[in-house]
């Protein structure tokens, strides 16, 4: 215990506290001088919150020595190209460590952490919704400050968006594991930036829980004003929040997106790299620039709430549909950020796999670029009953629709890779080809969103809420659960257990199928979202039965791969060779990967994905004594 | 060359199946909700070719998946790899381009569609539409009636102008399909032509509040006949009450107070006003107050100050009336019994 | 090509950089009190941001051939260079965000500022971006004492900058009824846009100010010199990159449009 108060997470969450009174204590102390009121409902006023919120995350960046390093540059201070670890065995990942590839277990961890979470706030309100009528979140209940109605909207908004946070890390943990070992990279090109993108996001999922007991906000993880201008203070948390995320996004699509174009090996051209490096590339450029839109977003309704800058307030001349273009500039894309790297691990698993190489391997790393570019011009379709000028509404359809064409291609690719392929079923497989399946539904379900008309019906109903659970799924959580299966020996030298592992894939999927088929079809019956309560009439009860039940199944699911992944890492079976027959340049050196990843710089000497073809090599590990090129 | 003929058959005997099975299961031809408005029904002309593509591009997937999965699977201690080949260039151009052209086509049926369910009648009867947290109120200009029960004429197209005093609000009806947002500071406007006579449901469809599930108000589609006794009755009943408890009453329903507080004895997002005069009221704070026109008055002009045991945190917005405005209310209040 | 030109052709490119800027900007200025042309401005300031990027921020050098030692300083430094690129591509994002903003709520409308006041601000802060120039070009030719007296001169002119912004701009604004007092701005989305505009513009000059004075500090500890001189170069894209979004916003809140 003494050693886990020691550790830089420990550390940095204490200063966090310090850092939130400090801020609160500064706004509240001034307050008191201009005599203002110093309290509220929640202790402090809003300013003084948000303050604090904002001087907790500085003092535990600063406090847990994620920023140590570049203020000894500022002071013209020296330091180490790279520190070694000082800890060993869990205490290294929760110290500050500049190494990748324990930042990507750390993401990775993290990530599952914000999952559990969010599933259990997703099954505190599937069992309400369990049947009409208010069972447990009842108007008479209370809690943090808010009766069952405003709790449910508070953890239904919350839901949303710590999933958010979560796929985000957990894209960065897989990004930040892999990338650099595929490219031959020591690192990755800004070590210190990647840790600093990881600790950040640390307090930032603090920040989002305070909300919950901050009074919650209840608008939906889209915040939009009015409504999130006139919400409790738990908003204000909400936006620190989901801001400090956003940089973790953005600096870390930063270090990817350097890293690729500056730390390859030799002989590594464009077309030769691996596909998944690809998608990494697509993801980093949308996370890069349009997260920023988000951020901005947010901001102006903090400042509208701080200081009364009328943004978005109608009766001060704002306009709220503003708000709603500069949020889903980014929250559009964002979809892309979540699901291309899935699609990347899709890619890159199908040829090992199918024993084949993988089919149209140009189309596919164009049609991520493609889905990339097409994802920055579509966020309007999220707004075809907002009241926004009519004129853009066709535009905007076409170029939804041009997103089909793409996707299209990685469909039709990844069917011609596995065709004639010699395929075996092991979990990671099963993942990948649930994948597909999930993700060809949510993608199948994506046009009639588009045509305007239809989409006028379909808008705010469970069949939204279906169509993008089975895009994130399909292009997020499966591919994620095969990539962690995949590259877990690689990581560990062990392997998870195969059993448990077809268990948690044959519990959730089918359970997931349900669960969207489910929604989608009360969707189209008249199911709005958001909602606490259905009226009785609708006859949605039996439904909304089996929606919660398969809910259950699937949080179960998890708990079994949650089980699975930690028990693994001590007593799985031990694998430290190729296990999957992959030739990837990471696959070709002993598990789990040498601290400094490779001993001896490898060249790229062929085609990454020539599966069956006679004496052919992707890499050629050179000797020790030639030095290393690019 | 086997293979792709048993794929191609199963393609479009699965193509089939599916969109048999989603007709069966009510949201192929016809998404389920009947069709009660003339939009409604181009709406679904639009829904059932996405179905039909639907069901076609799922077997395009999902059959040679499925036939590769079984077929191509590896038998026990076979070692060798897949058969090589990398690519086929003119095959990924005709599923580029293939897609574009349906895209194309989706794209101007969709268009078409929306210019069918946008056609303006010129002789639409214009409604006010008035949302807030967390009722609708319906405004007939041209006969001097507010209502919150939505009233229509069939077959006659409506424009409703839709007004939020608040925040964002979202104006559905499931069986007329096309839904609207209602956003402060603006006036939006939805045209339905309602075509079937029934008691329907509006549903607000953007999140609004605590009680954003129970914002729900009537709306019912009357014969042209049904219609024109409702506006008489309407009329006679403003014209009758022009006592205090008329105007009272008409004013709670204008200010939408009633979106949240009964008037029967059931429990929503505020108390019932319900035999409420001169009853002791429990206060949030646990202390009891005797509701009378000094009460009354207080919780509507500055609802926080009178919070009610079980109500709390009031979402309640003070309400700017005048004195005789309340005065009306109060005696409004006074005949629930 | 910095290294390439010798330090006087450097120089001199400099002074010539300044005069085209400083004749483009009287222009815009020019424009805006005469006939009024949004198209003009648009194209003025976008002359005048590549005259920046290229010239000033030296943008060419992403493309930058270099040794192929992964561990070298050069190399090392063309890694840098493309992360802080990458960066000022993401913080472009918020300003182009902020710019919609103002178009959406303002439109062809302008707050009522003190136009003297604006040009003098503008000129102060391009006259710091020339002297930024003159010592990166001498830090890049090893002249370590003019760097730090040509960095000093550019951070008074970034101070004097932000206080003419923060302290007489804001205050001015607020005479003018863009807020009816602090924490009060009642006047609309005038007061909040343009507030919210030059608030997160100073914020980066603010920031540029800190970088410059590290950069100040270091050269002071000997710790550049015409090979490795990173820092100073970073500082100064940094500080062309404020001036390069200011070339945006001071025609967007000072020139364009009609007052109300």
């Amino acid at each position: 215990m003494k050693r886990f108060f020691s550790t830089a997470l420990a550390r940095g969450l204490a200063w966090q506290l310090i850092g939130t009174l400090v801020g609160a204590g500064l706004v509240t102390g001034l307050r008191a001088l201009m005599g203002l009121s110093i309290t509220d409902k929640f202790f402090f006023t809003e300013p003084a919150w948000v303050l604090g919120a904002f001087f907790g995350v500085l003092f535990f960046l600063a406090g847990n020595g994620s920023v140590t390093d570049w203020f000894k540059w500022a002071r013209g201070m020296d330091t180490p190209e790279h520190h070694a670890d000082h800890y060993s065995g869990w205490e290294k990942y929760l110290n500050v460590s500049l190494d990748h590839k324990v930042i990507g277990i750390q993401y990775t961890v993290t990530a599952l952490a914000l999952i559990s979470i969010g599933g259990l706030f997703a099954l505190i309100f599937r069992t309400e919704l369990a049947q009409s009528q208010l069972q447990f979140l009842t108007v008479d209940m209370k809690l943090f400050g808010q009766n069952g109605p405003q709790l449910y909207n508070t953890l239904m908004s919350l839901h949303g968006m710590i999933m958010i946070v979560s796929i985000l890390l957990g894209v960065a943990g897989i990004m930040n594991y892999v990338v650099p070992l595929m490219l031959g990279a020591q690192d990755m090109a800004f070590p210190r930036l990647n840790a600093f993108s990881f600790w950040i996001a640390v307090p930032a999922a603090v920040l989002l829980l305070m909300s919950l007991v901050l009074g919650g906000f209840g608008t939906g993880w889209t915040g939009y004003p009015p409504l999130s201008a006139r919400a409790p203070v738990g908003v204000q948390m909400f936006f620190l929040g989901v801001i400090s995320a956003g940089w973790s996004s953005i600096l870390g699509a930063l270090n990817v997106i350097a890293t690729v174009i500056r730390m390859r090996a030799k002989g590594m051209t464009a077309f030769r790299m691996p596909i998944f490096v690809w998608a990494a590339v697509a993801t980093s450029i949308i996370a890069l620039t349009a997260t920023q839109l988000i951020g901005l977003s947010f901001q102006l309704v903090m400042f509208q709430r701080l200081f009364g800058m009328g943004f978005f307030d109608p009766a001060k001349g704002g306009n709220p549909v503003l708000f709603q273009h500069l949020f889903w500039f980014y929250s559009h894309p964002a979809v892309y950020v979540f699901i291309l790297p899935g699609l990347g691990v899709i890619s890159e698993l199908l040829p090992v796999f199918a024993r084949k190489p993988l089919f149209g391997y140009r189309w596919i790393a164009m049609s991520s670029m493609g889905i990339a570019l097409v994802g920055f011009l579509v966020w309007a379709h999220h707004m075809f009953t907002s009241g926004m000028n009519e004129y853009l509404r066709v535009p905007f359809m076409y170029s939804t629709l041009l997103v089909a064409i793409p996707t299209g291609v990685k469909f039709f690719s990844w069917v011609a890779t596995i065709w004639k392929g010699k395929l075996t079923y092991p979990t990671p497989m099963l993942f990948v080809l649930g994948g597909i399946v999930v993700f060809l539904l949510g993608g199948l379900t994506g046009p009639p969103n588009a045509a305007i008309s239809v989409d006028l019906h379909l808008h705010d109903t469970y069949f939204i809420v279906g169509h993008f659970h089975d895009t994130i799924f399909g292009g997020f959580v499966f591919p994620f659960f095969a990539a962690l299966y995949y590259w877990f020996p690689k990581a560990t030298g062990r392997r998870m257990n195969e059993t448990l592992g077809k268990l948690h894939f044959w519990l959730m999927t089918p359970s997931f199928f349900v669960l969207t088929f489910g929604m989608m079809q009360i969707g189209l019956l008249g199911m709005r979202r958001r909602i606490v309560d259905y009226d009785p009439a609708l006859g949605f009860d039996s439904t909304h039965l089996v929606l919660t039940i398969a809910g259950y199944l699937i949080g179960l699911s998890v708990l079994i791969f949650i089980y699975n992944f930690f028990n693994s890492i001590k007593n799985g079976e031990k694998a430290e060779g190729n296990v999957w027959n992959s030739r990837s340049p990471e696959w070709q050196v002993p598990s789990p990967m040498p601290v400094h990843n490779y001993d001896q710089p490898f060249e790229v000497v062929g085609e990454p994905y020539d599966y069956g073809l006679p004496g052919s090599k992707y890499v050629e590990f050179s000797s020790p004594a030639k030095s290393r090129h690019k | 060359m086997r293979h792709f003929v048993i794929v191609g058959i199963l393609v479009i005997v699965m193509a089939i199946l599916t969109y048999v099975g989603l007709d069966v299961a009510g949201v192929a031809t016809q998404m389920h909700p009947i069709q009660a408005s003339l939009q409604s029904v181009s709406i679904d002309w639009m829904w059932n070719w996405e179905i039909i593509a639907i069901a076609f591009l799922f077997a395009l997937i999902i059959v040679p998946m499925a036939y590769s999965m079984i077929v191509f699977r590896r038998k026990k201690g076979d070692t060798s790899e897949g058969e090589h080949f990398e690519g086929n260039t003119p095959l990924e151009i005709v599923w580029t381009v293939l897609p574009l052209f349906a895209v194309l086509v989706l794209g101007y049926m969709g268009a078409y569609s929306l210019g069918e369910i946008r056609r303006v009648d010129p002789n639409a009867i214009t409604i006010k539409v008035k949302a807030q947290q967390f009722a609708w109120t319906f405004e007939y200009p041209e006969y001097g009636i507010v209502s919150n029960e939505l009233h229509l004429p069939v077959d006659q197209q409506v424009v409703l102008k839709m007004e939020s005093s608040d925040v964002i609000h979202s104006f559905w009806v499931p069986e007329f399909r096309v839904k609207q947002d209602v956003v402060p500071g603006r006036v939006t406007e939805y045209r339905i032509t309602p075509i079937l006579v029934g008691a329907y449901k509006v549903r607000c469809a953007e999140l609004c509040g605590a009680s954003h599930a129970y914002m729900e108000n009537g709306v019912i589609v009357d014969t042209k006949a049904d219609y024109d006794a409702w506006i008489a009755e309407q009329q006679a009943i403003a014209a009758a009450n022009q006592t205090p408890e008329g105007r009272g009453k008409l004013l709670t329903v204008k200010n939408g107070c009633v979106g949240c507080h009964s008037v029967d004895g059931t429990k929503m997002t505020g108390p019932t006003w319900f035999g409420l005069f001169g009853s002791t009221v429990e206060l949030a704070d646990g202390t009891s107050v005797l509701a009378d026109e000094a009460f009354i008055s207080e919780s509507i002009l500055d609802p926080k100050a009178g919070e009610v045991a079980g109500f709390s945190p009031t979402t309640m917005p003070p309400y700017t009336l005048t004195e005789a405005e309340i005065a009306n209310i109060i005696a409004y209040i006074k005949t629930l019994k | 090509m910095s290294h390439t030109q010798d330090k006087s052709a450097a120089l001199r490119q400099g002074v010539l950089i300044f005069v085209y800027l400083a004749a483009l900007t009287a222009l815009e200025y020019f424009v805006a009190v005469t006939f009024k042309a949004v198209s003009i401005l648009v194209i003025v300031a976008m002359i005048k941001a590549a005259l920046v990027m290229y010239y000033y921020m030296h943008i060419y050098k992403l493309n930058a051939e270099s040794e192929d030692d992964e561990h070298s300083y050069e190399y090392k430094t063309g890694t840098n260079r493309l992360g802080l690129w990458l960066f000022l591509l993401s913080d472009s994002f918020v300003f182009a965000g902020l710019m919609t903003t103002r178009i959406n709520l303002l439109g062809l409308t302008r707050p009522p500022l003190n136009q003297l006041l604006g040009l003098a601000v503008t000129a102060v802060l391009l006259l710091s971006s020339f002297f930024m120039n003159r010592g990166e070009t001498a830090m890049a030719h090893g002249d370590k004492k003019s760097f730090m007296n040509n960095t000093l001169v550019t951070f008074v002119l970034g101070l004097g900058f932000l206080l003419g912004v923060v302290l007489v701009e804001w205050r001015l604004a607020a005479e003018e009824g863009l807020i009816a007092s602090f924490g009060n701005p009642a006047a609309g989305p005038m007061g909040a846009v343009f507030y919210m505009m030059t608030g997160m513009h100073a914020l980066h000059v603010f920031t540029g100010l800190i970088f410059l004075f590290v950069v100040w500090n270091n050269a002071r500890k000997d710790l550049y010199s015409a090979e490795k001189h990173w820092g100073v170069e970073a500082a100064t894209v940094y500080w062309h990159f404020v001036d390069l979004v200011w070339i945006f916003f001071y025609p967007a809140l000072y020139l364009i449009g009609r007052l109300v």
